[in-house]
């Protein structure tokens, strides 16, 4: 087992959670992408497609989109379905804003190649500071129930 | 960020948890752009009020917010909604309808004033050099090039919280320094119609990125060619301002990057925006965005005794506001059999549910959006050919 993975990023909504990770290279627009009443990505060209975001540290390199993203966001955490922390490569205002309203500990500036999807990751929004606890070598994508 | 002590409290949530999530937007979002300080607006304006556009999403969120008994601190005016009361509720599903007014609702239950318009300006004219915390595109670069005041292009969400605090971060063209020009565009032949404007804005919204233009070669353009320009500007780009004759006489030119547009360029935009030739569209629309008091005088008096031909809708498209006080020129235009439709516009209502699939139109804005947003085809003329093509000769 090599050295633990520890990243750093910029927090931009506090909060901490432990949590595995989703992590894809494509941009996420938050409305027409997500369903909010399931929380699956819809979008059939996404490479998330069908995969579920609720409880994930969802890791992407940024949004994209309508600014009605923002309230899809609120909508998946009232609904129970929201990530559990939000990693991007570049914050941008409609994540910033949905993570602000939905409640959903953000942060950004984070080398998102080194975490891979079934990585069991802690991120701390705090202090900016993302460690890998387990890293999972090859993951298929963990579907929806 | 510095916050006053006041301005803290709100954020540490001790007036709510509604006050609080609007400070955290506009603290988070000025914190991304360094801004170093909130500023106060002296009004807000916001879009994402159609729920042809916004959709179930954000229903939640904004109901939170009213349930909360939050209100707006300033005058705060509402986007086009989706369907005119007099005219298209009636010819929309219930279901549509009911849901629009429930937002509708939400909003007033807020304060927020019953404008549903993109030209808010003309209800009210903002104060040269206030800053504003505006979304709707076309009213931004309306504010920011003709008016001589300051916004932000605001997404809904943060100009909604800007409408409850007050206040916006102190960035973008906020800041004096930003809103210099950074490129020089030489228009060869001065414009002759509406549309050549809106064709410009098109053309140029492409080319800018995100540089401040300096145009030049505009020969007296009437305030309603710099908002059909700005409209189509912020459409196709990403820039917010224009400078354009007498704001330009003190801005220095000679460092600056320079394009030259030709009448050509003005013409294949044109043509570019138009997808069909039929000579009999399903509807004739202007007033995007939303016809000024002139505007429908002109209209008025051009259209003469004409009637408007069976085969084909006519909207001319405005505000409540601006109806009634043109109400003698609204009569003519609707003895015609013409509409004048307030409250919405061909783009954010269901045209496609009305049975529209061809639209003629002046607004290269519109020309722009209604193939994805009304799966519709677009013809991109002139009022005259529009006039021409809507009424009996």
């Amino acid at each position: 087992m090599g050295a633990q993975i520890v990243l750093r990023g910029r927090g931009i909504v506090e909060g901490k959670c432990t949590a595995e990770a989703l992590v894809s290279t494509k941009p996420i627009s938050f409305l027409g992408d997500v369903d909010p009443s399931n929380g699956k990505i819809i979008e059939k060209h996404h490479d998330l497609y069908g995969v579920c975001v609720k409880d994930k540290v969802l890791c992407f390199p940024h949004g994209h989109g309508s600014t009605v993203g923002s309230y899809v966001l609120y909508s998946l955490a009232k609904n129970g379905l929201a990530p559990k922390a939000i990693i991007n490569r570049w914050a941008d205002p409609v994540i910033v804003v949905g993570a602000v309203i939905a409640n959903i500990p953000m942060m950004d500036q984070v080398d998102i190649s080194q975490l891979r999807t079934g990585d069991l990751v802690e991120v701390d929004a705090y202090k900016g500071v993302i460690k890998v606890l387990k890293s999972r070598k090859r993951g298929g994508l963990s579907k929806c129930i | 960020m510095y916050l006053t002590r006041e301005e803290e409290r709100i954020y540490d949530g001790e007036y709510g948890w509604a006050k609080q999530v609007c400070m955290k937007i506009m603290v988070k979002l000025g914190e991304l752009y360094d801004a170093s300080r909130l500023i106060p607006v002296e009004s807000a304006h916001v879009s994402g009020v159609s729920y042809k556009t916004l959709g179930d999403a954000p229903t939640d969120f904004l109901e939170a917010l009213a349930d909360a008994g939050e209100k707006v601190a300033v005058e705060a005016t509402l986007n086009p909604q989706s369907l005119d009361p007099q005219y298209l509720a009636e010819r929309l599903p219930e279901s549509l309808v009911k849901t629009q007014l429930k937002l509708c609702e939400i909003f007033q239950k807020m304060g927020f004033k019953i404008s549903y318009t993109c030209t808010p300006y003309y209800i009210k004219t903002p104060t040269r050099g206030a800053h504003l915390a505006w979304a709707e595109s076309s009213a931004v670069v309306y504010a920011n090039s003709v008016l001589g005041a300051w916004t932000n292009r605001e997404g809904g969400p943060s100009a909604l919280a800007a409408a409850i605090i007050g206040k916006t971060p102190d960035c973008g063209i906020h800041k004096a320094e930003n809103r210099k020009p950074k490129i020089m565009i030489e228009v060869r032949e001065p414009l002759e119609r509406e549309v050549d404007y809106g064709a410009l804005g098109i053309f140029l919204g492409k080319v800018l990125e995100d540089k401040i233009p300096l145009i030049t070669g505009l020969r007296n353009p009437t305030p309603e060619n710099l908002k059909q320009l700005g409209a189509a500007l912020a459409s196709a780009g990403m820039v917010n301002m224009f400078h354009c004759g007498g704001t330009s006489a003190k801005i220095e030119r000679e460092h600056l990057e320079k394009i030259t547009v030709e009448p050509k360029n003005i013409q294949e935009t044109i043509e570019e925006l138009t997808t069909t030739s039929t000579s009999k569209p399903d509807l004739v629309f202007v007033g995007c965005p939303h016809c000024s008091p002139s505007e429908i005088r002109e209209i008025a008096e051009k259209m003469g005794d004409r009637k408007v031909r069976e085969d084909v809708e006519f909207w001319v498209c405005t505000s409540r506001y601006v109806k009634e006080k043109t109400k003698s020129h609204v009569q003519k235009i609707e003895a015609s059999g013409a509409k004048v439709i307030t409250d919405t516009c061909a783009v954010v209502t269901w045209t496609d549910k009305l049975g529209i699939k061809t639209i003629m139109t002046n607004s290269a804005k519109t020309a722009h959006y209604a193939p994805t947003l009304n799966k519709a085809e677009v013809q991109l003329a002139s009022l005259k050919e529009c006039l021409k093509t809507a009424l009996k000769q």
